[in-house]
């Protein structure tokens, strides 16, 4: 019983997350019930407890360990656009190329769209650097004479219907920019995150 | 109150042939040997640490241990190896042949239940030290291995069961387990299915046109699906209304076989069109395994009573 509550409520809070945000068709409007609701599952789960607390700690334990600490909610309620992260890469002798992160499988590009996707959708804007920079230490490792990359993250416009009829194909949308100064991966953003 | 009680408790105890078990065994020791396969060019790439790997696995690692420290991780496996002087690299490597050895022995049925622990395990322990490059198929393979795990492993159909005479042909555990991963299924297309009716673009085909045109999973042409774009719509409000109904019908005796075919075939098709295979098998597999109607009581040498569990206590 308490397996199934927990699946129910992890499942119902990501769908009021939703709702609370006005990212549904349903209108969350000015008094937030939505939000509300989802703080009472959040409740449940304990999340309002220090972490160190030994209830939420065993909580979160029994949700990984079955699989079920996230919702269901895929390409749900809308299919977003996905993200793509190009590394402009400048050498030491002035050379600059251009370079994406890549994987040699179908099945590794298919998480490696994840991460990205994962990256745009990212929020905190200290964690979203981190990956970037993770992701920007593999230029230093295949290339050995790098001065600095610039790695720039955007999320493709896909064309409606009547667009790709038109002739129009996806665009890319700029959400923001690191310069990776050096080896060590210190980095600096080129402008302030987008809310 | 008692009487509830007791319909809830025929309900989750009634019993059932080890058939589904069966199923679910040998699928997912397939599906661990597919995924095993699909990644073994990339396995350190995207499970190394951060120096070596794609992102590192230190900070999906250092995110889960924010919630619990008790969640199993590579690194786990990593410190292991190093108090026997072996380098990450090495245990990476062997970590995919524990979980591709598991995945034999599953699928033939060999040390099912050491099996069934270990690939558990290794796969949770890459899921979670790969949390940023997990995507829905790694939480569908923790839900089928967790539930593989603590069922009454070994079946009759396994080189296990067939030399352990003691094997039950029917139980209510084996009942029990079967009904948990049902109604696990039905919370899943509930909340998928209501989560997409609550974007417009899945009313209109907007979305799925989107999901078809968007990369990595642009399988089809474009133009081909322009041609038939009068059915995206119509496939949109099918594809949510066949996950969000899937509680109610699926139960059915006659709806019942009638929505697990059309479940089946969405997931092909979702296979076959966007090029995720392995999420279309591994739901094919819990599908199958949880509801495909048991087979003739007096086959399996069941009473008739214990046969007649195709539809709950409950719904009857």
């Amino acid at each position: 019983m308490a397996h199934f509550l927990l699946i129910a409520v992890v499942s119902a809070r990501q769908s009021l997350w939703l709702i609370s945000r006005n990212l549904t068709i349903i209108r969350a409007g000015g008094e937030n019930s939505w939000e509300k609701a989802e703080k009472i599952g959040a409740t449940v789960l304990g999340e309002n407890l220090a972490r160190s607390h030994p209830f939420p700690q065993t909580l979160a334990t029994y949700l990984h360990l079955a699989g079920i600490e996230t919702g269901y909610g895929y390409f749900a309620p809308n299919v977003p656009g996905p993200g793509k992260l190009v590394f402009e890469i400048h050498f030491r002798d002035g050379r600059v190329e251009y370079e994406s992160p890549h994987v040699n499988s179908r099945a590794a590009r298919l998480r490696l769209a994840g991460l990205l996707d994962k990256m745009g959708a990212e929020e905190y804007e200290p964690l979203r650097k981190i990956m970037v920079k993770m992701l920007a230490s593999s230029v230093w490792r295949e290339h050995s004479d790098v001065e600095s990359v610039r790695a720039l993250f955007g999320s493709l416009v896909l064309p409606t219907i009547a667009d790709f009829q038109a002739g129009r194909g996806a665009r890319s949308d700029f959400l923001y920019g690191y310069d990776v100064i050096n080896a060590d991966l210190e980095t600096a953003p080129q402008n302030p995150p987008k809310p | 109150m008692r009487r509830m009680w007791d319909r809830f408790e025929r309900f989750l105890f009634t019993p059932e042939s080890d058939r589904w078990l069966s199923v679910l065994r040998i699928g997912l020791g397939l599906q661990v040997l597919l995924y095993e396969l699909s990644l073994r060019g990339d396995w350190n790439y995207l499970f190394a640490s951060t120096n070596e790997g794609l992102i590192g696995r230190q900070l999906g690692e250092a995110i889960v241990n924010l919630h619990s420290r008790l969640v199993p991780e590579v690194a786990w496996l990593v410190e292991a190896g190093a108090a026997l002087g072996l380098p990450e690299g090495t245990v990476l490597t062997a970590a995919w042949i524990g979980l591709l050895g598991a995945g034999v022995c599953l699928s033939v049925g060999c040390f099912s239940r050491t099996a069934a622990i270990l690939a558990w395990f290794i796969h949770l322990s890459v899921t979670t030290s790969g949390s940023f490059v997990a995507y829905g198929v790694d939480n569908f393979m923790t839900i089928g291995l967790f539930y593989l795990m603590l069922s009454p492993l070994p079946d009759r159909f396994s080189v296990d069961g067939r030399s352990d005479e003691t094997s039950p042909a029917s139980s209510p555990l084996l009942g029990f387990w079967r009904r948990v991963l049902q109604v696990h299924l039905c919370f899943i297309y509930f909340f998928g299915g209501l989560t997409k009716c609550l974007g417009s673009g899945w009313w209109d085909g907007s979305n799925l046109w989107r999901a078809l045109i968007r990369p990595p999973f642009d399988v089809l042409d474009p133009e081909w699906i322009v041609r038939c774009q009068a059915f995206l719509p119509a496939a949109g409000i099918a594809i949510c209304l066949l996950e969000l109904c899937y509680p109610i019908f699926i139960w059915g005796k006659r709806t019942g076989k009638v929505w697990l075919v059309l479940i089946c075939v969405m997931h092909l098709g979702i296979g076959l069109a966007m090029g995720m295979y392995l999420f279309a098998s591994v739901m094919i597999i819990l599908n199958i395994a949880a509801f495909a109607p048991a087979p003739p009581a007096q086959a399996l040498g069941v009473d008739s009573a214990a046969g007649e569990v195709a539809l709950p206590a409950v719904v009857r």
